[in-house]
């Protein structure tokens, strides 16, 4: 009747003490609309009882059946099984990546869950009897609502961090799920501890850890988009006072080249970025010096003093208008100049 | 215009070219190689001087407005020479872009940006489009992979390339739509039509660690190294990426990728894996000797690729 | 053996609730226990809003709120119970905002209100259309921060009660297939509904109804089971939930001619009539051959008027739901919807403390308790009102917790458990390693799609004598079929295959009593029509159906009053 498709599953079962490998079935679909979800339910309920796999609403709300399909993270329940056939009529199966593997399509949440714990993911008062009065609800202007309604979305399926770059290279991030909440509880007007958390966020395995690769951005079923939720918290703790990090000083330092400038000084801004002395020496000096020798890139010593700077893109003063216009809020310029606001 | 001249002068393409800040700091060697390749192929590069720096996804952390503003204003100029905007890097093209979007989306959005722009002279209306060199190249709407296979003069043939894609020239790809976000084919088509062979490797869709290089460094120079790593394992004799970005952290950041993996335990030696700009590989294509193309000044010599050609 | 004070079986809004408030009452020893993750538990579902009579978009009353509970329940409510669900619901909604639910504002940054089926006054409070995954969410953050030990991807097998005295539990560790039993002064259920019983639904592929049918073979009868509540807007062929909520925003409903057919049905209410009177006009519509689509199976949710920016707003989760399963913009196009099995009214029968009781005269079983979708308290009657399930999950969830807290602080009994906790779990092990070893010719997944086929059509949203009598055979014979299935993963660790085998089971089991209850029962009541009785019976019928098991398996029923406070049943007009 219908054409025949190839599920490739990676499968692996802990108890036959054989390594993880890929099986291929291939079968008629159940129906030309048929989700994955409902492929991989076809697979287990006619021909392979033993493929083992989460789900449960099929509905993109209970986050249970996160997978990689085709080398990315994603839910199997909301998609067409014809948008992922690639050109021999196959479409591959994996677990979620950055995760133990339990058996076949199963993955151990534990660490996920660990990080989602670790940032406090739960509205904090100053006073704990708060969160137990009746007394009415707290006002949240709809605006604030806005600026938590995303982040509020989250269905904590671990498809974002089955792709997290950063997570990969180092399981001291944070990762996007927990940052994701961490932006929501940072934005919740509800909540009196903003400044702590800031100043915890902003620690290594922060927010400032993000490689900004949209790989979570990418994998998202829901509209959290994490990291468009981490660049809401750097604005925040940028915001806030949170200066005395390499990510902060990079930020801040690359919007002053450009109000000097219009265009990038890639000499100056390494510069701006590291905090000490010794991170100079150790790591830009010699790296400098490397560039310099191969003639790659010798920048001017001279733009490197306080005040100077490389020559101006034309126009300039179109840009300089834009700035003027664009300024962050000028009473929290004077607060930080005076350090009042600053907690470094 | 060009309709009139007949001819080839009709095929003839031409750009609004935004070459952005690195290609004129540590990359100059890449903006030489794309006005060299676009010479060569009869692409008019309209340079948009006056534009500003895109910000590289960093200023936003910091002041999305100012940001946006600049950047409408970059888009605007394409929009007044009625041109398409080109960019020869990965990330100028996905702030641009990314922007552009939402501002085609979003008429609240364009007032607001439209309001500040006002004195400068500039309004966008949303009618640009952001395209990557590599699209371009590859795109059959556009200059396109079969006119590009016939200018090729000298094949990359035996030269085995591992493509590197990063980041921003795939994803959101709902919001790009160019290539396929986890299995992309621009750049393999590419080599390819030059002649070369192309090597196939995890981590050619990941992050090079760039933006976390002043942040985390360790970090940063794990994701590179890994990447170089695997594809030097293998069999690669050079990477090639359409990111300036991603060619500071895979070229000049090797040495200390290299250090990273050797801490970590994952590597003996040295990588010792050149990277190449796109338009680098595709002017060695068309003839171009490497010193034309400033490969003498990459960290990591290029010798063993320019032996293979 | 695992011990602990309370055990709470089942982690929705129910348990959760449940859990912390048995904390915050004192109580110091509490687990929790769920086959999914908490967050995966079927509550995130829910969709359009809870209800509280917090009059912030309009003046509201908690008796308002209670009569229109009453009636949509078709005047089968136990009426105490309703009247502390409207009375305790404005201090509940304001509890779960101090704890950290989202909600969706109005414009003074008060909790948004939108109207909703059956109610006189909107009282939806929602967080856009997502309400039970906010809820859920902010519950399951409130158990983090209490550090309560939860048991994720544990399976319940057995419930042990010896002599109206609950003793424990026997439960599975999915990841390592070990059988345990967990002692416990108090054991909570809070397993949800079993909506999967029906072909189609809303419910997750989780809502098997484990311990409605755990209780049953425990020697509790389950109450008034035969009242299904059949949902308006299921996604046409998937089932999936398109909130009500779309229609409180001001959503039409037109059949395949383009009319807005509710105008025959309930003048008045048009579209935000109660869902039993809805499915019916829908179901009516189609059977006499005014549906659209292909077979004609389906009507049609029409939010065209609402305009895009309110859609997207309000109702952003249903836009994509409706696009991704069928291809539909909703801003553009109306979606094609059928009545699609949603909740069951009924359930393990439980006194207004959350305390399970097991006969006519609501005698208590000591250290048991169940609350939400799996319980019958009775506040839902014989047709629960759309925003009023987490209502009720919430509030006798905290307020069961509040009963298990006394209890276990008040020296519960805790003796001779041991011995018949190990002899259940010796059966336990027995049921299990005799589903593992199944050998026969049958697939179970042909058996559920028959099974699943055959309550639909027979015992959907209208029923009759010989359909059901036929029916009741039939499930019979898949029962006999179940028995010659087959397993093909014989592991231990996370085995999945033997789980659905064994929801299996407890679904076939559960057929049988819903069957029975639907063909006893001579009349038609909220959830429940019969086409051969169509009127309302108060005379023979205005009583709760209890239905107990029997040793071959069968039920056998009996009934048991209902509670008549301040409404006398009256027609039910909309």
């Amino acid at each position: 009747m219908s054409e025949l498709i190839t599920f490739r599953i990676r499968r692996f079962n802990p108890e036959s003490g054989e390594e993880a490998y890929y099986e291929d079935f291939t079968f008629e679909p159940p129906n030309p609309e048929a989700t994955l979800l409902d492929c991989i339910n076809h697979i287990k309920w006619h021909i392979d009882g033993t493929l083992t796999y989460r789900m449960s609403c099929r509905s993109a709300i209970c986050g249970s059946c996160a997978m990689r399909v085709n080398g990315g993270g994603q839910l199997v329940c909301n998609a067409q099984f014809q948008d992922y056939l690639d050109e021999n009529g196959v479409v591959t199966i994996e677990p979620v990546g950055n995760m133990p593997v339990v058996k076949d399509l199963v993955t151990d949440f534990s660490d996920f869950w660990n990080k989602v714990h670790s940032v406090n993911p739960y509205v904090q008062y100053a006073d704990e009897d708060a969160e137990r009065s009746n007394d009415g609800e707290h006002r949240m202007d709809p605006t604030d609502f806005a600026k938590i309604n995303e982040a509020s979305t989250c269905i904590l399926c671990g498809a974002c961090y089955s792709e997290c770059v950063s997570y990969e290279a180092d399981r001291n991030f944070l990762g996007p799920a927990a940052l994701a909440k961490a932006q929501r509880l940072v934005n919740d007007t509800r909540d009196e501890t903003k400044q702590e958390r800031l100043e915890a966020l902003s620690e290594y395995g922060g927010m400032w850890d993000c490689a900004h690769c949209f790989a979570c951005v990418q994998a998202c079923p829901k509209p959290v988009n994490p990291l468009y939720r981490i660049i809401d918290l750097r604005r925040e703790a940028h915001k806030e006072g949170f200066h005395d990090n390499n990510g902060s000083r990079h930020a801040r330092g690359f919007v002053e080249i450009i109000e000097e400038s219009g265009w990038l000084d890639e000499a100056k801004l390494p510069v701006k970025s590291v905090g000490s002395v010794s991170e100079f020496v150790a790591d830009l000096l010699p790296m400098g010096v490397r560039m310099g020798l191969k003639n790659k890139y010798r920048p001017n010593p001279l733009h490197m003093i306080p005040g100077r700077h490389h020559p101006e893109i034309p126009k300039m003063e179109e840009v300089k208008t834009i700035i003027q216009k664009t300024r962050l809020d000028k009473e929290d310029e004077t607060a930080e100049a005076e350090g009042e606001a600053d907690h470094g | 215009m060009a309709e009139e001249n007949g001819g080839t002068e009709t095929e003839r393409k031409r750009y609004a070219f935004y070459p952005g800040c690195v290609s004129k700091g540590a990359c100059k060697e890449l903006k030489t190689s794309t006005e060299i390749v676009a010479k060569h192929l009869g692409i008019e590069l309209d340079e948009l001087t006056e534009a500003a720096c895109c910000g590289a996804g960093v200023t936003d952390d910091v002041n999305e407005e100012m940001t946006d503003a600049l950047n409408a204003r970059t888009l605007a100029m394409a929009e007044q020479r009625g041109l398409t905007l080109l960019t020869q890097c990965s990330t100028c093209q996905g702030v641009l872009n990314k922007l552009n979007k939402e501002v085609q989306a979003d008429e609240d959005k364009r007032e607001r940006l439209n309001g500040i722009l006002d004195e400068t002279g500039y309004q966008y209306d949303g009618t640009v489009e952001v395209k990557h060199l590599l699209w371009t190249l590859v795109d059959e709407e556009e200059y396109g992979i079969s006119k590009l296979k016939e200018q090729v003069k000298r094949p990359l043939t035996g030269l085995r390339i591992a493509p590197f894609y990063g980041c921003y020239i795939l994803r959101p790809s709902d919001l790009l739509g160019f290539d396929h976000p986890h299995r992309p084919t621009s750049l393999d088509e590419l080599i390819e039509a030059l002649g070369g062979e192309t090597v196939d490797y995890k981590g050619k869709t990941k992050c090079c660690g760039f933006p976390i290089q002043m942040m985390r460094p360790t970090n940063s120079f794990r994701m590179a190294g890994t990447h170089l790593n695997e594809a030097k394992t293998k069999g690669a004799d050079a990477m090639a990426t359409p990111c300036p970005l991603c060619h500071l952290n895979l070229d000049a950041r090797q040495p200390d990728a290299e250090r990273v993996l050797q801490q970590d335990g994952k590597l003996a030696g040295s990588i010792d894996l050149p990277t190449l700009h796109v338009s680098q590989l595709v002017a060695l294509a068309l003839g171009y000797s490497p010193k034309e193309l400033g490969m003498d000044t990459h960290i990591v010599s290029t010798k063993a690729v320019e032996a293979k050609i | 053996m695992i011990q602990h004070d309370a055990l709470i079986v089942g982690a929705g809004l129910a348990g959760q609730s449940a859990a912390l408030a048995a904390i915050r009452n004192g109580a110091r020893d509490v687990a929790i226990l769920t086959k999914v993750h908490p967050v995966r538990s079927h509550s995130c579902a829910a969709q359009g809003g809870i209800a509280a009579s917090l009059g912030n978009s309009a003046p509201d009353s908690t008796e308002s709120h209670e009569f229109d509970t009453v009636k949509g329940g078709d005047y089968l409510s136990d009426q105490t119970a309703a009247t502390i669900l409207a009375e305790n619901a404005p201090d509940t909604i304001y509890e779960l905002e101090h704890m950290g639910v989202v909600f969706s504002r109005t414009e003074d940054g008060k909790i948004a209100q939108r109207p909703f089926g059956g109610h006189t006054s909107p009282r939806a409070c929602y967080a856009a259309d997502r309400t039970g995954h906010a809820v859920l969410h902010g519950l399951y953050e409130q158990v983090m921060k209490a550090g309560v030990k939860t048991y994720s991807e544990w399976y319940m097998l057995s419930l042990v009660i010896e002599e109206r005295q609950c003793r424990g539990v026997v439960v599975m560790n999915i990841d390592t297939g070990e059988i345990e039993t967990i002692r416990a002064k108090a054991v909570f259920f809070g397993t949800g509904g079993y909506g999967r019983i029906f072909q189609t639904t809303t419910n997750a592929f989780a809502s098997t109804g484990d311990g409605a049918i755990i209780a049953y073979r425990a020697g509790i009868p389950l109450e008034d089971m035969e009242f299904m509540q059949f949902h308006p807007t299921g996604l046409y062929r998937h089932g999936i939930l398109a909130s009500e909520g779309a229609r409180g925003e001001g959503a039409y409903l037109i059949n395949g001619k383009g009319e807005r057919f509710m105008e025959r049905y309930a003048k008045e209410r048009m579209e935000l009539a109660p869902r039993d009177i809805v499915s019916r006009a829908e179901q009516m519509e189609i059977d006499e051959g005014r549906g659209g689509e292909e077979d004609g199976g389906a009507v049609y949710l029409d939010l065209r008027h609402l305009g895009g920016e309110r859609i997207m707003e309000r109702l952003p989760q249903i836009w994509q739901l409706a696009y991704d399963f069928l291809g539909v913009d909703m801003i553009k196009q109306p979606i094609p919807i059928q009545p699609t099995a949603h909740y069951s009214m009924g359930g393990i029968p439980t006194n207004t403390d959350g305390e399970v009781v097991d006969d006519q005269e609501n005698s208590v079983v000591r250290g048991y308790y169940a609350a939400g979708e799996c319980a019958c308290v009775s506040t839902h009657g014989a047709n629960r009102l759309g925003t009023n399930s987490l209502l009720e999950a919430c509030v006798y969830g905290a307020r069961t917790g509040r009963s298990i807290a006394r209890y276990v602080s008040n020296g519960a009994s805790e003796e001779g458990a041991e011995k018949a906790l190990k002899d259940a779990q010796a059966r336990a092990v027995e049921y299990v390693e005799r589903v593992r070893a199944m050998d026969g010719p049958e697939r179970t997944a042909d058996i559920r799609t028959d099974m699943k086929h055959a309550m639909m059509h027979k015992c959907g949203v209208f029923r009759e004598e010989k359909p059901l009598q036929e029916l009741m055979g039939e499930l019979q014979e898949l029962r006999a079929r179940f028995e010659r299935a087959s397993v093909m993963d014989r592991g231990r660790r996370f085995n999945t295959e033997i789980l659905e085998t064994i929801e299996m089971d407890h679904m076939l089991e559960l057929t049988q009593v819903v069957a029975a209850g639907a063909l006893a029962r001579q009349e038609s009541r909220g959830g429940h029509a019969r086409r051969d009785y169509p009127q309302r019976d108060d005379q023979s019928w205005l009583k709760h159906t209890l239905a107990y098991r029997q040793e071959d398996g069968t039920p056998a029923l009996r009934y048991k009053s209902v509670e008549i406070v301040k409404y006398e049943p009256q027609e039910r007009k909309y």
